[in-house]
């Protein structure tokens, strides 16, 4: 009788699993859409393409994406406007658009607080000038901007602390981290990541990377790809910076920051450095430097935080971190070039990676699973797939 | 029932805490309301369980720019108006409101009238109602009244008939406040107008120019008296209606075939003259010659051009797509070949432009893989081996939207804020010499065309833009462009501006055009659309003050790219074709109702990008014949028929 309980249950919870499905919505910037992409544990496909945006003939740029803590909406920002870009706010499962909000220039990566219900988008301001932009606070009840808080140069990666009292975002010009107070609204430290990178205790360089799990991709040398923009070698000196001092072109460059979910500690993609640097929010110091693949641009941690899995832009590669060991357990090759953003599932078990591609390529989502390390599927939708959210698991 | 008691009990361990421990903030006091200019210290914190904590707690207006709240929660009220508040602390909110008394009204103003008022006439009041806080209201209720209504009356709106000589009262209340205005009446002393015009028949779309003299008993002309003009008529066609329009300074157009009454007033004394209005009978044939397809891909701009070695060719952009540019030889119309194509990294080449010597081609960058957008200069040499020279993205990596050539310079938008003019004498060597930019907030920018040294910009809300680039009209120069005559219309969609000095009057004009979707776009291939907007004819001959003067509009389709050549409008409509349209003589009023519409040609392809779904980008003339891109099929051209010699009868079979 125990032998036929046990079976029957074990047959369920295999059912249950392989039943499960999960949902992802991904930015397609080029294209002016938004995918919905389901993943059944096998099979990765685009079930709908939501159109967005409100100047036809212009291209808006849907850049960054989230969906908010209690998962009834979603939250876009169209990078393009006139020139102020805007948060647009839809109702998951109807897709259907209910409110929105006009930011700054270039509005891109964002989050709902959970405390607080407050949503902070940084605005990327990525063709302006090199002058501090600023992080936009909105309440999403009403879609009104409460609020800018200015940063530094071109700021990048906002996420909040689990209990979504702190957000963090990263200047890539000004290489800077920013710590905000989500109640106060009020920047409470700053880091120069140039110098924090410097100062790092631990060069994860120097490991031995010979046994690594290296997926399908088998170190494969690098393919030429296009890179990120890489403004510490652009000549700015013409440039018009309406009378500010002249701003430091970061080295580190710092693309994105990810909040570790348990643990007082901070993960910042050094894109111009090749590194991921692990700070703690409680010293303000760097931790664990981790060295990473080509271009690292946007990270995320699994909720059970035991992984950290980071896109590599310019290599066109996806990093798998173990976050105990700090050892890189897998570096997979994506489907094509210009790899993206990431946004692992709330079980923690796979990560679903944005590939853009070039020109008319379609942008792609490569789906890994974190207990294997490997690539299983890759869904097709528009041009240039970059803002990823996980919106949720159904069985 | 001890296992029901255990089951409660487990149960009630696990209900969730916070519903016993329910969190809430206290506003004190609960009813905030303030006036304008005042502050006022508020009071919140967080309650639990009956317990005030002290838990960090942030108010935040959503209306900072009206009422704003500091850290300390001190409250200042700026705009009058109900405003939301929220307050937001670790895991509770609460919305609140607190209200901002609109100030009394402090003064009505009222503009001067004249001296003396005809008996008879009519005047309308100006007025301004001003409230406490210096601000002008148009949201309180005014009210008019005349003491001696025998003599002057006034109506709910502020306008004063005159009726016989002699002092009336005009009151003007709002709330408590009044202002009394003295309307002197005299005795009309105008007996007679004489109306006189240059002509007395037309065709529809001519412009009159009326001029009417008010006399008194002794013939002599009175010269402050206020002249009406007003007219009415019955169209040639009983299934028409006469229609035209009148200004006040006796300018008229007729819509219609027919005969028309204008009259001038002034008082009881008045004046007719009728006019015969024929049609305007402007209308060619055009026919289709050729087509070069693109059916992969959508197109977007083009250029034609003569190629130094005295052939003709032309280039394409490309939309939502791969980064290509076509170059074509269509030294043949009816036979437009492909000869050559260029890809860049971009999803949109959006603009091509071409120099005036036929050497140089610029191409706009939009969706560049790595964000980096720009531009890109190509040697059209030869055409049917392009080259690209350089690629310029200093400051355009937010995208180049529309690019211009003028002499040794480009004017490339940049991020839809700005243009910057571009050195390229040296083509390998690009280098930015200046820049445009308004500084009206969220200015935004859409195009740019340069003709005799001026630069013509779209500028959305704030409209078309006129920028001495070398001209002299003001001093400027690329180096240092200066501008100084602008004009924006209310709908705030102003996509294109092309100059047109009319041959025949003499007159300035600026035509801008909108670009609006009102049913949106499908981009995607089996995208059927339609378009919106209209031309707006602007009359920049006095550049202190330009005046709106005409529309030209497609009925459910809508304006795009254009070109002028002589007195003769090629223009994209999208989903409405290319319209050719008559632009000779005076421009005023509704032109394509007034028939000025010459011919209109809609191309459609079965083999389209989206089949049969015409969508015209822009249209040029180029050597007799008319070339236009198309969304959907690529590059076509057609041939209008000539233009017949005045009294020519037209053969009939």
């Amino acid at each position: 009788m125990k032998k036929t309980l046990i079976i029957v249950f074990s047959l369920i919870a295999i059912t249950a699993l392989q039943a499960q499905n999960y949902y992802v919505y991904v930015a397609a910037e080029s294209e002016d859409e938004v995918a919905l992409v389901k993943f059944d544990g096998k099979k990765a496909e685009t079930i709908k393409n939501i159109p967005v945006g409100i100047w036809p003939a212009e291209n808006e740029g849907p850049h960054g994406i989230t969906v908010g803590p209690e998962g009834k909406y979603w939250y876009l920002s169209l990078a393009h406007g006139n020139p102020f870009g805007t948060l647009y706010k839809y109702e998951t499962g109807t897709d259907k658009a209910v409110g929105s909000v006009t930011l700054g220039l270039f509005p891109a990566s964002m989050q709902v607080s959970a405390a607080t219900g407050l949503l902070y988008c940084v605005n990327f301001n990525l063709h302006g000038d090199m002058v501090p932009s600023t992080v936009s606070v909105v309440d999403v009840e009403s879609m009104t901007e409460l609020t800018q808080i200015t940063t530094g140069a071109m700021p990048h990666g906002s996420r909040l602390t689990s209990d979504g009292l702190k957000q963090y975002s990263v200047a890539m010009m000004s290489g800077e981290l920013f710590e905000i107070d989500a109640i106060s609204l009020k920047i409470t430290k700053t880091l120069d990541l140039d110098e924090a990178s410097k100062l790092a205790p631990e060069d994860h360089s120097m490991m031995d990377h010979s046994k690594m799990d290296m997926g399908k991709s088998k170190m494969d040398e690098e393919k030429k790809s296009m890179a990120g923009m890489d403004h510490s070698q652009m000549d700015h000196s013409k440039m018009d910076m309406g009378g500010m001092p002249a701003m430091k072109h970061s080295a580190f460059k710092p693309t994105w920051v990810s909040t570790h979910p348990t643990k007082n500690l901070v993960y910042v993609a050094g894109n111009g450095a090749a590194e991921v640097l692990e700070i703690s929010t409680d010293t303000w110091k760097t931790t664990r430097k981790f060295k990473t693949d080509k271009g690292p641009y946007n990270i995320d941690i699994s909720p059970d935080g035991k992984r950290m899995v980071v896109s590599y832009k310019t290599a066109a590669k996806t990093g798998v971190w173990d976050l105990e060991s700090g050892k890189e357990l897998a570096r997979l090759d994506n489907s094509q070039k210009v790899t993206h953003g990431v946004a692992i599932s709330s079980d923690s078990k796979f990560a679903f990676v944005s590939v853009e591609g070039i020109g008319d390529d379609p942008g792609m989502v490569d789906v890994i699973d974190l207990t294997t390390n490997r690539l299983i599927d890759t869904a097709y939708l528009g041009k240039q797939a970059g803002g990823i959210a996980f919106w949720k698991i159904e069985r | 029932m001890k296992k029901l008691k255990k089951a409660l009990y487990i149960l009630a361990l696990l209900f969730p805490v916070t519903l016993f421990a329910q969190k809430e903030i206290v506003i004190e006091p609960a009813n905030i309301t303030m006036e304008v200019g005042q502050k006022k210290q508020i009071t919140a914190y967080v309650m639990e369980n009956g317990k005030k904590l002290k838990d960090p707690i942030n108010l935040l207006s959503r209306a900072r720019r009206s009422l704003s709240i500091d850290s300390t929660m001190m409250a200042h009220a700026i705009q009058p108006g109900t405003y939301d508040i929220v307050a937001v602390a670790d895991g509770v909110r609460k919305n609140f409101q607190i209200k901002v008394n609109y100030p009394a009204i402090a003064s009505i103003k009222i503009d001067d009238i004249p001296q003396k008022i005809y008996a008879g006439t009519s005047i309308a009041l100006k007025y301004h109602v001003i409230d406490k806080s210096g601000a002008t209201r148009d949201n309180v209720d005014v009210q008019f009244s005349s003491m001696y209504g025998n003599i002057a009356e006034v109506d709910d709106f502020g306008m004063v008939n005159t009726l016989i000589p002699g002092k009336a009262t005009i009151t003007v209340k709002a709330e408590n406040i009044t202002n009394t205005i003295t309307v002197n009446v005299v005795s009309n002393p105008i007996v007679k107008i004489q109306l006189e015009a240059e002509m007395n028949t037309a065709r529809t779309g001519d412009v009159f120019h009326f001029k009417a003299k008010a006399l008194d008993k002794n013939g002599k002309i009175v010269e402050d008296a206020p002249i009406f003009y007003s007219f009415s008529g019955v169209s040639d066609n009983t299934s028409q209606s006469a229609s035209g329009l009148i200004k006040n300074d006796g300018r008229f157009v007729a819509d219609e075939a027919g005969r028309y009454t204008v009259t001038a007033s002034c008082g009881v004394a008045s004046a007719s003259k009728t006019l015969k209005i024929t049609p305007r009978e402007v209308t060619r044939k055009i026919e289709m010659v050729g087509q070069g397809s693109v059916n992969d891909k959508h197109t977007s701009d083009f250029w034609v051009w003569e190629g130094i070695d005295g052939r003709d060719y032309a280039v394409t952009g490309t939309w939502g797509a791969d980064g290509t540019a076509y170059f074509w030889d269509v030294t043949d119309p009816s036979n437009i070949s492909k000869i050559d194509s260029v890809q860049v990294d971009a999803r949109t080449v959006n603009d091509v432009k071409i120099s005036e010597d036929g050497k140089i081609c610029v191409i706009s960058r939009e969706g560049a893989s790595d964000r980096k957008n720009g531009l890109v200069i190509i040697d059209v040499s030869n055409p049917r081996d392009v080259e690209i020279i350089s690629r310029f993205d200093e400051n355009m990596t937010g995208g180049v939207h529309n690019v211009f050539i003028s002499g040794d310079y480009l004017y490339a938008l940049s991020g839809g804020q700005k243009y910057y003019i571009i050195d390229i004498k040296d083509p390998k060597n690009p280098r930015a010499v200046s820049k445009f930019e308004l500084d009206t907030p969220g200015h935004s920018i859409h195009d740019v065309w340069v003709e005799d040294g001026i630069a013509y910009s779209s500028n959305w809300a704030d409209g078309i833009q006129l920028v001495d680039v070398g001209n002299g009209i003001a001093g400027g120069s690329p180096e240092n462009p200066k501008q100084f005559a602008s004009y924006a219309y209310p709908n705030k969609a102003n996509h294109a501006s092309f100059p047109f000095r009319s041959p025949s009057t003499g007159k300035f004009y600026v035509i801008g055009g909108d670009e609006i979707f009102p049913y949106g776009l499908n981009t995607g291939k089996g995208g059927v659309n339609m378009a919106g907007g209209y031309l707006h004819v602007v009359d920049f001959t006095d550049l202190e003050n330009p005046q709106e003067v005409a529309r030209f509009e497609v009925p459910y389709a809508g304006s795009h790219n254009y070109w002028i050549e002589g007195e003769t409008l090629y223009v994209a409509f999208y989903n409405g074709g290319v319209r050719v349209v008559d632009l000779s003589g005076e421009l005023m009023g509704d032109l394509r109702k007034q028939g000025r519409e010459i011919a209109w040609i809609i191309p459609n392809d079965a083999n389209g990008y989206t089949a049969n779904a015409p969508f015209t980008w822009g249209a040029q003339l180029h050597k007799g014949h008319v070339f236009f891109s198309d969304w959907n099929s690529g590059l076509w051209s057609a041939k209008l028929e000539p233009e017949k010699p005045k009294n020519t009868p037209i053969k009939v079979k």
